[in-house]
């Protein structure tokens, strides 16, 4: 059977930093959860304007892990054209980078990417992000596209609203329980390093990468907008990683050839 | 009351973006504004608001010939508070290339579309090239990857629109075919060939080349005919670089 899968993450890069490492640690076990073996990922940087940043570093997160990564770059087709419903279809997890969560839905609907994510999300495909990446899956995110941060519609794969960076930013943080006391649907908060992984049609289960960063439910009732601390599992971080040794071979056999002048 | 021209030049491909070293098509836009010191704002949302881009841009534009800025909606935490405000106050408004779906997409999530019919009407010049071409027009030809097709951009021009309009391309051959199916009549311009629209009507072709064209598309019974319009080179010593404003050329016939 098909269980649909989202992974939402409050915020974190593609660093080699422990907390960093192991947020790509549990993305790569989703994946490959999937396909069996050699799991496809995509990244779809849309939400920063397919920033080359961004790019490089999904890539330098995940060019020597056993996958195959790749990016859907939006702006970028035209350089280099790509099928956009078999690409995205055809992997086991589709990451979405940061950025404005405006613009990355709006270019989404231009280019039709939402109806493309939403049956690859009934088919399994595992769907994650952080930030803007994380927001777009809800009914209803905080942003600050405009500057300051303003409530903002979502996909609606997942009922409720999502507010990012949680602890990092307060006025983001206000901004959320005002929204919510003044009738936006509840739903979750997600400091920097936090995550929920929604598995099939149940409650979602809370991660942490980084000690004392939380997931929160937040919901509106008779006292107001309440906040309740979920309880997270904790992500360890894998050991740095080490570089395979055809790899190494490799490397300083291609230094030689430089050092030579050799071509090819 | 006098009110102010609504204008707009239309590049099919050219201008710093594209002609490194040719500024023809950047100087007639600029000439085109009569200030000595014009504010320009560049709108580089087709492109994902690239940086290289928009360092490319503030090269092109440097601050003694104009008061260049730049908007990026991808970082509105940056740059100008009040779009409507910044975008208004400018003498000339420059769109970038890149993918006219996204543009159009991002344009209207900040309400930039009515800004900008706004910025037309009230005499601030539109210009742009390629994406930044197709988006004034009521319908035109997106070739910016795959199969060339139909879209539909902000109308402020009631025609269609095609760019890169080079013999032999898959566009051309495209809007041909479009034009067939019941697409509105309407201008294409090869690169270097920049399309100069005085309130609805086409007032001139510029060139930035001597060979470049800009061609007038009507479909006649099933038949897709194409004339070409004269076009004025700006290398040319005998060109003249100011526009000819509606009231000028009519004067002009007259006598």
């Amino acid at each position: 059977m098909t269980i649909s899968r989202i992974l939402a993450l409050g915020g974190h890069d593609f660093t080699s930093r422990p907390p960093d490492r192991a947020v790509c640690e549990l993305l790569l076990k989703l994946a490959t959860e999937r396909a069996g073996a050699r799991p496809r990922i995509c990244l779809l940087p849309t939400a920063s304007g397919d920033t080359s940043e961004q790019i490089a570093r999904f890539y330098s997160a995940f060019g020597e892990r056993p996958c195959e990564p790749s990016d859907l770059s939006l702006f970028r087709l035209g350089r280099r054209p790509m099928a956009l419903r078999d690409h995205l279809i055809e992997q086991d997890l589709i990451y979405v980078g940061g950025g404005s969560l405006l613009n990355l839905l709006a270019v989404w609907e231009a280019h039709d990417i939402g109806a493309m994510l939403g049956i690859a999300w009934r088919q399994g495909v595992v769907l994650a992000g952080q930030s803007a990446g994380a927001m777009c899956w809800f009914e209803a995110g905080i942003t600050k596209s405009s500057g300051k941060p303003l409530s903002a519609p979502g996909m609606g794969l997942l009922g409720g609203s999502l507010c990012v960076h949680y602890n990092n930013e307060p006025e983001r943080r206000a901004a959320y329980l005002d929204a919510v006391a003044g009738g936006m649907p509840g739903g979750y908060g997600l400091d920097d390093y936090a995550g929920l992984l929604w598995e099939g049609t149940g409650a979602p289960s809370a991660v942490t990468a980084r000690r004392g960063a939380r997931a929160y439910r937040v919901t509106s009732g008779q006292e107001g907008v309440t906040e309740a601390p979920l309880p997270a599992r904790f992500l360890p971080a894998p050991a740095p990683a080490t570089l395979r040794e055809d790899i190494v071979e490799f490397r300083r056999l291609s230094q030689m050839r430089k050092r030579a002048g050799w071509l090819g | 009351m006098e009110t102010a021209a609504r204008q707009i030049v239309a590049f099919g491909g050219g201008g710093f973006s594209m002609e490194s070293g040719n500024p023809l098509l950047d100087d007639y836009v600029l000439g085109l504004t009569g200030a000595s010191r014009p504010r320009v704002c560049f709108l580089p949302s087709a492109s994902g608001d690239a940086d290289h881009y928009i360092v490319r841009f503030y090269r092109a534009f440097p601050a003694g010939r104009c008061e260049a800025s730049h908007i990026s909606l991808f970082r509105r935490e940056q740059g100008p508070a009040d779009l409507r405000a910044h975008l208004l106050s400018q003498d000339l408004i420059y769109v970038g290339g890149g993918s006219v779906l996204s543009l159009l997409g991002v344009w209207g999530a900040h309400g930039i579309d009515e800004i900008l019919r706004e910025a037309w009407e009230a005499g601030v010049i539109l210009c742009g090239l390629s994406a930044g071409s197709l988006c004034w027009f009521a319908e035109a030809v997106t070739g910016f990857h795959g199969a060339p097709r139909r879209v539909e951009g902000l109308g402020l021009l009631p025609f269609s629109n095609c760019v890169h309009y080079e013999a032999g391309s898959s566009r051309r051959r495209a809007y041909a075919d479009f034009l067939r199916d019941g697409m509105r009549p309407g201008y294409a311009a090869e690169d270097g060939a920049a399309l100069h629209f005085v309130g609805e009507e086409l007032s001139r072709i510029v060139a930035s080349r001597p060979n470049a064209r800009g061609y007038r598309l009507d479909l006649v019974g099933d038949r897709v005919v194409e004339m070409r319009i004269a076009t004025t080179w700006l290398g040319d010593p005998a060109s003249t670089p100011v526009v000819p404003l509606p009231e000028a050329m009519s004067t002009a016939v007259a006598a």
